[in-house]
C-alpha cells in the first residue's frame, strides 16, 4: 500500500462518523420525499442542541477515562431551578428583575452554578475519595432527579419570562439562538481539548493515568475540573431545555442520558478512555437527529426510534473494534 | 569528590508490619553512575520511588545538593531536577510521540490570554533530540501504540536525556531493548553522566552494571549489603553480596547485624 492511500484511509477512519452522516443525509434526501430542504436541515440542528451540549460534558469525562451518568438529572435540576425562579405560572415564583435582559445572564449563571456544584461533588468523591465513577454518578443520577421531584412536588412551572424566552424564538441565519449556543460550545470545547495543555492532559490521563502522574501532571485537579465542567455544561443544557419548553416539568429530559451515550459512542469516543474528539461527537448528535427527523417524515411510529438508536450504538461499537483491527493492519 | 548530589541517610520504609527498607544510606555524586543491584524484593524499586516522589519514607532523611529534601509527589521531584524512567513504561500510547515527549511540560504560546499548544515548536525539539540520539522513528505524529517496544523505550530514554535535570533514576530501562539498542542506551547514560548529571541505574544484568557504572551498590533485605567502586570488584564478588554468601568487598557499608 503506498503512503498516499494509507493516509487517505487513515483520514476516512478518523472521520468515519462524518462520512456516515453525509451518507445518511444523501440517502434520506434521495428516498424520503420533502427531506431535502433547508428547513429540515435547520430543524435537525435545532433539535440536537440540548442533546449536543449535554454530550460535550459526557464526552469530556469519558475521554479522561471516567464516566458521568448524572448529566441528565443535573440538566433537569438546573432547568427546574431556572423554571421555578423565572416562570410566572404553575410553581414558578415569577422573579422579576429590571432591566429585563439581566434575567438572561442571571438565569444562565444559576443553571451553570447548580450544575457545576453537583459536578464538583461527583469529582470530589471520585477523585479525592477514590470511589468508582459509575457508582457515584449513578447515585447522583438518582438523588438529583429525586431532588427535582421533591422541590417541584411533581408539578411543573410554565410561562418563562419573555426576556429569556426570546432566546428560543430569535433566529440568526435561519437557526435559533439556542442552536448557535450549542455550536459555539462545540467549537469552544473542541479547541480546548485539541489545542490547550488542559485538553491534552485530559486525553493523556484517559490513556495512562499512572504515566501522567509520574510526569508531574496534576491528575486529581484536572479530573475534578473535568467533572465540574461536565456538570456545568449539563446545567447549560438544562437552561436550553427550559427555554425550549418555556418552563420545567419534573420529568424533563428523561432518557436524554442514553441518547447522549449513543451520540458519544457513535462519535468515536472509546468508553475505555483516551480516544475521541468533540467534532466527532457533534456529528454523532446530528446523525441521531437526522434519523429522528427521517422517522418523523416517513410517518413511522415514534416507538421505532429507540430500536434504531439501540442498533446504531451496537453498530458504532462493532465499527470501533473493526477500526482497531484495520488500524493495526495499517501500522 | 566534592559535595555529593544526593545523600540518603538511614532511609526506612514500612508497609504495615513489613519492613521493606530497614535503613539505607549511600550517596551519589555529580556525574557519577551508580548501579543499584539486588535480588527481587530487595527494595530497589521502593527506594527509587522514595527518591522520585512516588512514595514517602517512614523515617530517615535525604539531602539533595546539600539541602534537606523530601518529594511528596513526582512533580516536586521533577521541579527539584530528578528525572525517573520506570520499569513499566510511562508512555501514553493514545497520543503521538511529540505529546509523550513533552508530557506535562508542553510549549505554549498565548492566544488571547489562553495558553495554546505550540505544536510546531515542540515537533522541532523532538525531531532534533531524536536525531541527536540516532533514534529513527517513522513519524513523530504517529500514536505511540503503533510503535514497537524498542522504539517506545527509545523515546523514554531520549526524553530523560533531553530533560536531563540533575539526577536521573533508571529502573531497569533496557528490559525491552535489543543488543544494539542496549549498547546505544548505555552510551546515552555515559553521555548524560559526562554532563555532570548523577545517574542511578537499577539492573539485573551484571554485565551492564560493569559496563556503565562507576560504583555498585548492592541492596539485600532492605539494607545496603555492599558499596564498592566498579574497578575494585568483580562480578563474582557482587553476586556473593547479592545472595549474601559472604560480605567480602562490602567496603564501608554499614551492615547492621
Amino acid at each position: 500500500m503506498n503512503p498516499r492511500t494509507r493516509r487517505a484511509l487513515e483520514f476516512v477512519l478518523d472521520h468515519l462518523v462524518w462520512f456516515m452522516l453525509l451518507f445518511v443525509l444523501v440517502v434520506f434526501s434521495l428516498f424520503i420525499p420533502h427531506y431535502f430542504q433547508l428547513g429540515i436541515f435547520a430543524n435537525i440542528i435545532e433539535a440536537s442542541s440540548v442533546l449536543g451540549v449535554m454530550s460535550i460534558g459526557l464526552a469530556l469525562v469519558i475521554i479522561a477515562g471516567h464516566m458521568d451518568l448524572s448529566v441528565e438529572s443535573v440538566a433537569a435540576l438546573s432547568a427546574m431551578a431556572v423554571g421555578i425562579l423565572f416562570c410566572s405560572a404553575g410553581i414558578g415564583i415569577g422573579l422579576d428583575i429590571q432591566p429585563a435582559w439581566l434575567m438572561v445572564p442571571i438565569s444562565l449563571l444559576i443553571a451553570i452554578i447548580v450544575g457545576g456544584l453537583i459536578g464538583l461533588s461527583n469529582g470530589y468523591f471520585i477523585v479525592k475519595m477514590k470511589m468508582d465513577a459509575f457508582i457515584i454518578t449513578l447515585a447522583s443520577y438518582i438523588w438529583v432527579r429525586g431532588l427535582v421531584l421533591a422541590i417541584s412536588g411533581g408539578r411543573s412551572a410554565q410561562d418563562l419570562a419573555p426576556a429569556i424566552r426570546w432566546f428560543g424564538i430569535q433566529r440568526l441565519l435561519g437557526l435559533p439562538l439556542t442552536a448557535w449556543i450549542a455550536i459555539a460550545c462545540f467549537v469552544a470545547f473542541s479547541l480546548l481539548m485539541a489545542k490547550t495543555p488542559f485538553g491534552r492532559h485530559l486525553v493523556m490521563i484517559g490513556g495512562n493515568e499512572t504515566a501522567t502522574f509520574r510526569a508531574g501532571i496534576h491528575v486529581k485537579r484536572n479530573l475534578i475540573i473535568a467533572f465540574m465542567l461536565a456538570g456545568a455544561i449539563a446545567g447549560l443544557a438544562g437552561w436550553l431545555l427550559t427555554i425550549r419548553t418555556s418552563g420545567a416539568t419534573a420529568n424533563l429530559g428523561i432518557g436524554l442520558l442514553f441518547n447522549a451515550f449513543a451520540a458519544v459512542v457513535i462519535g468515536g469516543v472509546s468508553l475505555k478512555g483516551g480516544v475521541g474528539a468533540l467534532p466527532g461527537v457533534y456529528a454523532g448528535v446530528l446523525l441521531l437527529s437526522a434519523i429522528n427527523t427521517a422517522i418523523n417524515l416517513m410517518g413511522l411510529p415514534a416507538n421505532y426510534t429507540q430500536v434504531i438508536h439501540g442498533l446504531l450504538v451496537l453498530a458504532a461499537v462493532l465499527l470501533d473494534s473493526f477500526k482497531q483491527t484495520l488500524r493495526l493492519k495499517l501500522a | 569528590m566534592s559535595e555529593p548530589l544526593l545523600v540518603l541517610d538511614d532511609v526506612t520504609k514500612n508497609y504495615g508490619a513489613i519492613q521493606a527498607l530497614k535503613g539505607i544510606s549511600f550517596s551519589i555524586g555529580r556525574g557519577e553512575v551508580v548501579a543499584l543491584l539486588g535480588d527481587n524484593g530487595a527494595g530497589k524499586s521502593t527506594l527509587v520511588k522514595i527518591i522520585s516522589g512516588g512514595l514517602e519514607p517512614t523515617s530517615g532523611r535525604m539531602l539533595f545538593e546539600g539541602k534537606e529534601f523530601l518529594a511528596r509527589s513526582p512533580s516536586e521531584a521533577k521541579d527539584a531536577g530528578i528525572e525517573t524512567v520506570y520499569q513499566d513504561l510511562s508512555l501514553c500510547t493514545n497520543v503521538d510521540v511529540v505529546a509523550n515527549f513533552f508530557m506535562g511540560r508542553e510549549i505554549t504560546r498565548k492566544v488571547l490570554g489562553v495558553p495554546v499548544l505550540d505544536e510546531r515548536a515542540m515537533e522541532g525539539v523532538v525531531a532534533k533530540a531524536l536525531a541527536d540520539a540516532g533514534t529513527r522513528i517513522p513519524s513523530l505524529r504517529a500514536n505511540v501504540e503503533h510503535l514497537s517496544g524498542g522504539q517506545r523505550q527509545a523515546i523514554e530514554l531520549n526524553r530523560f536525556v533531553h530533560w536531563g535535570g540533575k539526577l536521573v533514576l533508571l529502573d531497569e530501562p533496557f528490559a525491552a531493548l535489543g543488543v544494539e539498542q542496549t549498547r546505544r542506551g548505555l552510551d546515552m547514560i555515559r553521555k548524560v553522566a559526562s554532563q555532570g548529571i548523577g545517574v542511578v541505574i537499577i539492573t539485573h544484568i551484571m554485565q551492564q552494571a560493569f559496563q556503565v557504572a562507576d560504583r555498585i551498590v548492592v541492596i539485600r533485605q532492605g539494607v545496603v549489603a555492599g558499596d564498592v567502586a566498579t574497578s575494585q570488584t568483580s562480578p563474582d564478588a557482587v553476586i556473593n553480596m547479592i545472595t549474601g554468601e559472604t560480605l567480602a568487598g562490602a567496603g564501608a557499608a554499614s551492615v547492621a547485624r
